[in-house]
């Protein structure tokens, strides 16, 4: 990332700004395996509620649905201690975390969607022919 | 005529209607849920009150309020509008809130009346009834959760299909309704509880999950399952014909539909011909049309016309038919024929009348006596069915049957199992005959059964003697019926489908393609004619939409389309001309019926003079004037039944029975369909229920 796009764009990594107050009043709590950066206010002198604020920094474009499912419940207060002090256990049935792709090329179709027929071709989808 | 005021509008009506009845005839719409026009009234969902001067200060049912004279009624009153809003509250306090997951969702009464009449929330914290779903059967599908206990699909079942398979057990809050026996609903109506429950209770199975009813295309259409031509509506999305609904029309099907028209599309999307076939050393090859017609023309070249024959099928529309009509007729073919192998009827130079249900079937309702003879309209008519079950509830008419005895949903004189019983009848023989004699409106419904059979002409004989006796044909009244099986057969009757002149019928053809003495026959979806016939070394042209028993005895095959797929005119048993347009495309390679024959024609070198489908009906229309109304039954009109006489008189000792034997697989869309083979193993499993079959002789 460039100092061009720090400087003038919003969506990748952290703004200027949001680098500079983590800088002055933030303490770094831990690194997810996308990147993520994770931090937290040393005080809660600027909280809404008295709780400390939580804060997350990007790798790439700012997408909140790419926080991963131990980072999310922290971020979101559920959990006090960081994912990085004591990591969830993982289960053997569990998938990787993917963002949400809706709106992207990656975006779920289910079975039978129009962007999935193209063209004659599949037409055979809709009938079954006949065999001597 | 009395009168009542509605909302200040002063409104005539008749006696006996009811306070419903009178604001919908003054324009006022009145919410309902029990209430249907067609059923008796039950007058328990409570959703259609309105408020009713002079009389009780609490508002009241409509729907079973007889009006009076003088009556004051209010239907847009606070009071009327809070009590709508409370029965809407209580119902919706145990209907499920699943409308997403609902079939019925988009097309559900309850919905669209809670939006209207409804409150904006509900009140009730407590938790909702949970009511255990039931079984009945491959057609309906149950969510019994759902039910608000209107009762109609009880009354349907018992009052209109005459088979008293639902009921309700319990009371108030624990009424359930349920299959007495817990066993499938076998009526041949079944399907029409689905559409008169309003709400999502009972759904159609094969259809479950399958579309939401804002996505479907809605076409109007012909029915073909029988020969009633039944209005029906075809809901399309994309190629797939999803479901079959019954449209309203007073003189032909009421609004309902039997389950056979409904549920065999799913056989349209199998064993579909979709590419034209040529067999090669034995086997069939996929061709090219190109090939296909090529392999036709080598055939017919130098053939003698007289060995080539043709066979018009049950399902074919009337379009197609005069197409191949011209073609075989300009090659100087005059073997053709559209009747199953040994029919009598509808011979060439027989009045038009004479194949035809000629007092209609909103005219059989006038009749006092009705002679079924070699018939099971529940199996070859069920809607009409339904009818005669009208009739014979209302008391006004008497019924005889000559056949086996059957559950026909109705009581009636059962007169003999053969042929004898005519004879019996001709001669003024047994009660039933004094019934015939006083009646004054006398109709007979003959099957095709008893018309094609190797002793038919004595049977026609007889029968038309029994018709001049009891002057069934009298001034202002023709009771002259025959009960037709196939959909496309009086089309193909009044074009002349039928041996020209010095031509074979279908079963000397038959005879003579075992004999080796035709040398090609072209089959047009004839599947039920040459489905246990050997035809011996005959080059078989076979033209049609399924690969059935036709298909599969076929030297070349041309694929064409099936009913929803091609625009067509069809005639009922009446004689009504319909007429439908295209609702999908055809499958693959297919082409509409009359296109192939034009094309045929053009390679064979005697081209059709119509080079569109409205050149086609234009020509059609100047041949056969009759093509030119369309919709309207022509009038009952006698004809001179004499011409129907014959020397034969030696009839067989075999019973009288109907032409069809298996509901569920009388053609070939329905062979192919998954939900009627599973009815069809049902209804062979099941006990039949003779509960209502009263035989009284």
């Amino acid at each position: 990332m460039g100092v061009f796009s720090k400087i003038f764009t919003w969506w990748n990594g952290s703004t200027v700004g949001t680098s500079w107050t983590l800088m002055r009043r933030g303490r770094k709590v831990g690194q997810d395996e996308f990147g993520n950066t994770y931090f937290e206010a040393r005080d809660a002198k600027d909280s809404y509620d008295g709780r400390k604020r939580r804060y997350v920094t990007y790798t790439g474009y700012a997408e909140p649905s790419k926080i991963p499912p131990e980072w999310h419940a922290w971020m979101h207060y559920i959990t006090d201690v960081p994912p990085s002090e004591q990591p969830l256990a993982r289960q053997p049935w569990e998938a990787d975390h993917q963002p949400n792709f809706t709106g992207s090329g990656r975006a779920y179709r289910p079975k039978g969607a129009i962007v999935h027929d193209t063209g004659a071709q599949k037409q055979q989808d809709h009938y079954q022919a006949w065999v001597p | 005529m009395p009168t009542a005021k509605v909302n200040g509008q002063e409104v005539e009506f008749e006696n006996g209607m009811t306070v419903l009845q009178v604001a919908e005839l003054a324009g006022e719409e009145i919410p309902r849920f029990c209430y249907h026009e067609r059923l008796s009234i039950a007058g328990n969902c409570r959703m259609c009150l309105v408020e009713v001067k002079p009389g009780p200060p609490k508002p009241q049912a409509s729907c079973a309020l007889p009006a009076m004279d003088g009556q004051e009624i209010t239907t847009n009153s606070p009071k009327v509008k809070k009590a709508r809003e409370g029965v809407m509250e209580f119902l919706l306090i145990n209907h499920p809130l699943d409308c997403p997951i609902c079939d019925q969702g988009g097309e559900c009464d309850l919905q669209d009346q809670a939006m209207a009449y409804g409150r904006d929330g509900s009140r009730f914290a407590e938790n909702k009834r949970a009511v255990e779903d039931k079984e009945m059967g491959p057609i309906i599908k149950t969510e019994m959760t759902r039910c608000i206990q209107c009762t109609r699909c009880v009354r349907f079942i018992t009052e209109v299909a005459g088979s008293p398979q639902i009921g309700a057990t319990g009371r108030g809050e624990d009424l359930e309704i349920t299959t007495y026996l817990e066993s499938a609903v076998t009526s041949e109506l079944s399907g029409n509880v689905i559409d008169l429950c309003p709400v999502g209770a009972l759904t159609s199975k094969p259809y479950a999950f399958q579309a939401r009813p804002w996505e479907l295309k809605k076409h109007e259409g012909i029915d073909v399952m029988d020969a009633m031509g039944s209005w029906i509506r075809i809901d399309t999305r994309g190629p797939d014909v999803m479901r079959v609904l019954p449209r309203q029309n007073d003189e032909i099907n009421e609004e309902w539909l039997s389950d056979k028209s409904r549920y065999a599309i799913d056989g349209l999307r199998t064993q579909r011909l979709d590419t034209p076939y040529v067999r090669q050393k034995g086997k069939l090859k996929p061709a090219t049309w190109d090939e296909a017609f090529a392999a036709i023309e080598s055939q017919l070249s130098g053939a003698d016309a007289k060995t080539i024959g043709a066979i018009a099928g049950d399902l074919n529309e009337v379009e197609g038919l005069k197409a191949a009509l011209d073609l075989f007729r300009s090659l100087g073919v005059q073997n053709t024929d559209c009747r199953e192998a040994g029919a009598v009827y509808g011979a060439p130079g027989a009045p038009r009348e004479s194949y035809l249900f000629t007092c209609g079937f909103e005219g059989l309702e006038q009749a006092d006596a009705v002679l079924i003879i070699g018939s099971n309209p529940r199996l070859e008519a069920p809607v009409l069915n339904a009818r005669l079950r009208k009739m014979w509830l209302k008391g006004s008419a008497e019924i005889g049957l000559v056949g086996p005895v059957m559950d026909l949903t109705y009581g009636y004189d059962h007169l003999g199992d053969e042929a004898g019983a005519l004879e019996d009848l001709a001669k003024g023989k047994g009660a039933f005959a004094k019934v015939l004699k006083a009646a004054k409106r006398p109709a007979l419904i003959i099957g095709t059964g008893a018309l094609s059979r190797p002793d038919a002409a004595a049977i026609l004989n007889a029968i038309s003697e029994i018709a001049q006796k009891y002057k069934v044909v009298r001034e202002g009244w023709s009771g002259w019926n025959l009960m037709h099986t196939a959909a496309g057969r009086v089309g193909a009757l009044d074009l002349g489908f039928v041996p020209g002149k010095g031509g074979m019928d279908t079963a000397k053809m038959l005879a003579a393609a075992k004999a080796g003495k035709l040398s090609t026959l072209f089959v047009l979806g004839a599947d039920e004619a040459v489905a246990d016939a050997d035809l011996g070394e005959s080059f078989v042209v076979y033209v049609g939409h399924h690969g059935d028993a036709g298909a599969s005895k076929a030297n070349v095959i041309l694929p064409a389309a099936a009913y929803t797929e091609k625009p067509g005119m069809y005639v009922n048993m009446e004689g009504r001309v319909q007429a439908m347009g295209r609702c999908v495309f055809p499958k693959g390679e297919a082409k509409d019926d009359w296109a192939i024959f034009r094309a045929l024609s053009e390679r064979l070198g005697k081209t059709l003079p119509y080079d569109s489908l409205a050149d086609l009906r234009a020509r059609l229309i100047a041949d056969h004037p009759t093509f030119g109304r369309l919709g309207y039954a022509p009038e009952p009109q006698g004809f001179d039944l004499t011409a129907l006489a014959s020397k034969a008189s030696k009839i067989s000792t075999k019973p009288l029975t109907g032409a069809v034997d298996n509901f569920y697989f009388t053609n070939a869309i329905a062979r192919a369909s998954q939900t009627m083979a599973t009815c069809a193993k049902l209804q062979s499993e099941a006990q039949p229920t003779n509960a209502n079959a009263k035989v009284t002789a």
